[in-house]
């Protein structure tokens, strides 16, 4: 019930913090001399725009302008590949970067070029994820690469193509490099949704293999087919032109390494970049053959394809703990290889994903990925392809080097099950315990029987990987890559108290006019008003889609993520097209504010038309005034039924909110072929979201973040976490297959899972979550006075990180406003 | 199933009152009167009104209890709140509906099993995996005591796991009634020294001494848990602990724990508009951890195992 007035146990992140400042930190780093000196070399560092893909990508794109699209995209990788700067890092044993040394960020301008010179100015003043760029790069960008793609970019296609009501919700009519933030498209911020390669395909065939199959295809072709020239021949051709690329790059870099090596004067760098050098000159045109190849060969593979196209949120990394484990058999058996050396390649490659940073240009794109946001997922745990559990050694490392290495890299993600082993929960456990928020974990019991569903075999549902920040991907299978809409619910709630305005953009008449609440007789009146509001968002966010779908294969192409893909090859089409035969198309749209939207009309329900302690009047001028001199009204409405509470008035709004939203799409979706399911994952959107609401009736002051994902609103749990996880079972639909993730955050005390006994039991609320088949949870174990702290003395707390959407990053990054929606989310104690 | 008794709290999430994931069921009403009690609330047998002024808006943002009081108990106070005339108030509870706050509040509430079985089921899911369940505390439980078995007796029936936190200083004949309805009591036993004892909290100890050893005897296979609060002043000694620790390990398959002194009941004193009669005083740590390294030494059959580490080399490696 009470809070404990100082932090009586730390977490083991805010005791090293703590060990950190008072100069005791050398325990941690014992054993792990290397990968602390790589990291040390760029922790601090602001990230730096390179620009050299960005130029390379361009210069080449300007000489094939007219071809096949996919054709000029392998030839302008190839042309990054030749003359791109190779660099092999200090101490580093895995090779290959996209830019600068220390953390850098590269440019898409094909993606939104169009705000490229404006950005270019303003990147280093942004509040959210700033970076810095070298005058003389500036200069190019706005004087070369910006100029080209005017009027070219996705960005503008888009916006030119959306009819003028459907305009209106998604940017400024007037200009519309500014975001309105109602329904807002996210398709023109990253060139393709968050993706999972099937890096196996490279492990085992090496992309000599895969050039071969294309080469064989080409002269199987039929000379005298129509589509087989136009179509087939250019896209095969661009896969030879692929691999040649990859290949080409990788043989730079053992070139380098070779050269360094003869000059290195210290005899064990010297042998390590000979090895180097070896591994580079084999992967990953040939299969790789040990631990150390197969890490190397992916790492090329993930960095190729960060410079093939802007993934959203960063390329995933798969199933790692499946793929790699017969290499690291191999490898231990044969006496190659020890654990400690695992640790340190796998640890080796989280320093690389470390340095890349996944720059957004525009604001929108800045906002909704604070904190400099990355979702490269690592996979462990889970299922195998016949359904039995597929823990492994592998597994156990993975966790282990997240305990004890000190980064937010990688996004690790576990997969569990009804069966999963209690030593893996237990280990999971531990590592959340550790404090900086990781694993997340991804339901199989959810996931699995929806994928099915949703046509997938068994096989291919239980071989999932995670993908970005809580979707789960079936590599070969999935063939849908279009940036989804975001809706901004709480939008839709204060049309609903405004007939069709917003407070945020005065007399403007954005949204239907559904009356004014004030003559609303009963609250199935208001309930009708705000449907109809929510559909018409859900309908404006589909008719994006239906542009963004038919747009983007005009754009962009992928020929390495179409390389790597069965059914691209199989049909000879580029993973950008709209329809792949055989293929799964799992879109999406998302509802954001969901907590902030039933608890506002919990107390509409209650205290307006049931027991009509408040008059609509009263309530309208307390949020004109943003509850000025009505805190007595707000503190009222604060009590109505919330969200998060496992109580049954409040679930009951949420349920009914979120089928009818499964309704619409259940019924339309497949109007545009594709499945757009209904998701709760809002990265940081909540908070510029919350930037264009007024008060809402829950008492949320004007402009604050909204409630984040399906989480409760902010504060407004108060029965503790597992009537947290209740809320969530009780609000699903789970008659409609057109669900899909939620994510949930749940923030503990560390003193609340403190010793064996709170692991023990943080151990059965996962099984627990995992009974109720919840999709997603993260947790948060820190002391709020620790973000407090840090909030007031950020030099100090440098090293803080805490887990924000699917994602963690470090504190010191983050804006204020989500500094402080972290600080004020319920942090769960006991008696 | 008509049985109703005074609940001042169900308090879902606990994990250090029994096993496993638990809700803890508050009843009201002690006999004893603890100098530290941290839920002063849970003294008085009936509903009480409480005041939480750092919750109050303050009289010039919200007048709405005043001009529910037809009692005239409510008046402006200083510093910008309410003061309670607990004399004349009739606790007709207006205030509190009219609180938009919750700065007003009331300990107590009339429920019946039903009600209060409904909402502990709510975390089933819970207790299935965790082994958790119902536990029932106070006050004293065995201060009501038809209710208190009546509780555990319908969670019998729906196959919960059912805890019970007791002072001991009941009648026999409740106790042993509710020892047949239970998996786990929790005993506690805060001095051997009769003086000392009534001195402290109203009552000497012998029926509680008597009562730990009948069920010891009754009940050989009953789960019990004696544990001891760790007070400034009363017995924070090793000599008190050792006294304790002598008496009970006689009794076999006892476990037993410490538990800290904690000043976080000191709010609701002041709710209540009640001194709180412990002051400043704080447990010293370091006298604490002396006790705690004496069980450690001389009586660790007494306490909780920790369960093994599964893979004790993977983990909190601190260098390789």
């Amino acid at each position: 019930m009470s809070q404990v007035p100082c932090c009586e146990v730390l977490s083991p992140h805010e005791q090293r913090l703590f060990d950190e400042m008072q100069g005791r930190a050398e325990k941690y780093e014992r054993g792990r001399e290397r990968v602390f000196r790589i990291m040390k070399r760029f922790q601090a560092q602001r990230p730096r725009i390179d620009i050299e893909r960005a130029r390379y990508f361009t210069e080449s794109m300007k000489a094939t302008e007219g071809q096949h699209l996919m054709l000029r995209w392998a030839k302008a990788l190839k042309h990054i590949a030749e003359n791109i700067t190779v660099y092999i890092d200090e101490d580093q044993l895995l090779v290959g970067r996209a830019g600068k040394q220390g953390r850098y960020g590269i440019l898409y301008p094909e993606l939104d070029g169009d705000f490229l010179d404006l950005a270019v100015e303003q990147l280093a003043q942004r509040v959210q994820s700033p970076f810095d760029i070298d005058p003389d790069d500036a200069r190019l960008v706005i004087e070369e690469i910006a100029p080209f793609w005017k009027g070219k970019t996705f960005h503008e296609s888009l916006a030119k193509a959306l009819p003028e009501e459907t305009l209106r919700y998604t940017y400024d009519p007037q200009n519309v490099l500014i975001s309105r933030y109602i329904v807002n498209e996210t398709a023109s911020f990253r060139s393709c949704l968050q993706w999972v390669h099937d890096y196996e395909k490279v492990l085992k065939r090496g992309f000599k293999g895969i050039r071969r199959e294309a080469e064989e295809r080409l002269a199987a072709l039929d000379p005298l087919s129509p589509l087989d020239n136009t179509e087939k021949k250019p896209f095969l051709e661009a896969v030879v032109i692929l691999c040649d690329a990859v290949v080409l790059w990788a043989k730079r870099h053992a070139r380098l390494a070779a050269e360094l090596a003869a000059r290195e004067k210290d005899p064990q760098r010297k042998a390590e970049l000979a090895e180097i050098a070896r591994i580079c000159e084999r992967v990953p045109e040939n299969p790789a053959t040990t631990f150390h190849e197969a890490m190397q060969a992916q790492w090329f593979t993930q960095m190729f394809s960060r410079i093939e196209q802007k993934t959203g949120t960063v390329i995933s990394n798969g199933r790692m703990d499946q793929y790699l484990y017969p290499f690291y058999k191999k490898d231990k058996e044969e006496g190659r290889l020890t654990d400690d050396r695992v640790l340190e390649i796998l640890e080796c490659m989280w320093l690389g994903m470390a340095q890349f940073i996944d720059l957004y240009i525009s604001p929108t794109g800045g906002a909704f990925n604070e904190g400099y946001a990355h979702w490269e997922a690592v996979t462990i745990g889970g299922q195998t392809r016949d359904g039995r559990d597929a823990t492994n050694e592998l597994s156990y490392l993975f966790l282990r080097s997240k305990r004890e290495f000190p980064m937010h890299y990688p996004d690790l993600a576990a997969r569990i099950h009804t069966r999963s082993p209690e030593r893996f929960l237990w280990e999971v456990a531990e590592t959340i315990k550790e404090g900086s928020g990781f694993p997340k974990l991804i339901n199989d019991e959810e996931v699995i029987p929806l994928y099915v569903s949703k046509g997938a075999t068994f096989e291919e549902a239980y071989d999932y990987a995670v993908s970005g920040c809580t979707e789960a991907r079936m590599p070969n299978r999935d063939t849908y890559t279009s940036g989804c809409a975001y809706i901004n619910f709480a939008a839709a709630l204060e049309m609903t108290l405004l007939n069709g305005r917003m407070r945020k953009y005065g007399e403007e008449q954005i949204g239907l006019q559904t009356g004014d609440p004030r003559g609303f007789k009963s609250w199935e009146e208001f309930w009708n008003a705000y449907l109809t509001h929510q559909t018409e968002f859900i309908k404006q966010a589909f008719i994006q889609q239906y542009h963004i779908i038919r747009l983007r294969a005009q754009h962009f192409a992928a020929p390495l993520a179409s390389a790597l893909h069965d059914l691209c090859m199989q049909h000879c089409l580029d993973l950008h097209q709209p329809k792949i035969p055989g293929g799964i198309d799992l879109g999406y749209f998302e509802f954001i504010g969901y907590g902030t939207v039933v608890d506002s009309l919990a107390a509409i329900k209650k205290f307006v038309f049931e027991e009509k302690k408040v008059s609509m009047d009263e309530l309208l001028e307390a949020l004109a005034n943003n509850f000025e001199g009505r805190e007595d009204l707000r503190h009222l409405l604060m009590n109505a039924p919330c969200y998060g509470n496992n109580d049954p008035y409040a679930d009951g709004i949420a349920k009914a909110v979120d089928r009818a939203a499964l309704e619409f799409t259940h019924k339309y979706a497949r109007e545009l072929g594709v499945h757009l399911d209904l998701r709760y994952v809002p990265f940081t959107s909540h908070v510029p979201f919350g930037k264009v609401v007024g008060a809402t009736p829950n008492g949320r002051k004007a402009w604050t973040p909204l409630s984040d994902g399906s989480s409760a609103s902010q504060g407004a749990d108060r029965n503790g976490p597992t009537a947290v996880l209740l809320s969530n079972f009780a609000s699903k639909n789970y008659d409609f297959r057109e669900r899909a993730s939620r994510l949930l955050n749940i923030k503990f005390t560390p003193k609340c899972l403190a010793g064996d006994e709170g692991t023990r039991k943080l151990v059965s609320f996962i099984r627990t979550w995992c009974d109720l088949k919840l999709w997603h949870v993260q947790f948060n174990v820190i002391n709020k006075q620790t973000l407090i702290a840090a909030q007031r003395d950020p030099e100090k707390y440098r090293g803080l990180i805490v887990r924000i959407a699917g994602y963690s990053a470090y504190f010191v990054d983050l804006s204020p406003d989500l500094q402080n929606d972290l600080i004020a989310r319920t942090e769960h104690e006991t008696l | 199933m008509a049985e109703t008794g005074i609940v001042f709290n169900i308090q879902k999430y606990s994990v250090h009152d029994g096993p496993g994931i638990r809700t803890v069921v508050f009843l009201k009403g002690c006999p004893l009167h603890c100098r530290w009690c941290s839920n002063p609330e849970s003294q008085k047998g009936a509903p009480q009104l409480v005041y939480n002024r750092n919750k109050c808006l303050g009289i010039e943002h919200c007048v709405r209890c005043l001009e529910v009081c037809t009692a005239g108990a409510l008046k402006a106070g200083e510093d910008n709140r309410i003061a309670i005339d607990r004399d004349v108030c009739t606790e007709c509870l207006l205030c509190l509906q009219a609180c938009p706050s919750r700065a007003l509040n009331v300990y107590g509430e009339v429920l019946s099993v039903e009600q209060v079985l409904s909402r502990v089921e709510e975390d089933q899911a819970f207790y299935t995996r965790s082994g958790g369940g119902l536990t029932l505390s106070g006050g004293e439980p065995m201060h009501q005591p038809r209710f208190a078995i009546a509780l555990l007796r319908e969670a019998r029936r729906r196959r919960l796991n059912t805890a019970m936190e007791t002072c001991g200083f009941c009648r026999w004949e409740d106790l042993r009634e509710a020892c047949r309805l239970l998996d786990t009591v929790l005993y506690d036993v805060k001095s051997m020294d009769p003086y000392k004892h009534r001195l402290h909290t109203g009552v000497s100890n012998e029926l509680i001494l008597e009562n730990l050893q009948r069920i010891r005897e009754e009940f050989p296979r009953l789960a019990l848990w004696v544990r001891t609060p760790l007070i400034p002043g009363f017995n924070d000694t090793v000599e008190e602990i050792r006294a304790i620790v002598e008496h009970i390990r006689r009794l076999p398959g006892v476990r037993y724990e410490l538990l800290d002194y904690h000043r976080m009941g000191k709010p609701k004193y002041e709710y209540l508009g009640l001194e709180f009669p412990m002051g400043e005083l704080k447990l010293d740590e370091e006298r604490a951890r002396a006790i705690r390294r004496f069980l450690q030494t001389e009586a660790p059959e007494l306490l909780v195992p920790e369960q093994p580490e599964p893979a004790a080399d993977a983990y909190r490696a601190g260098g390789r």
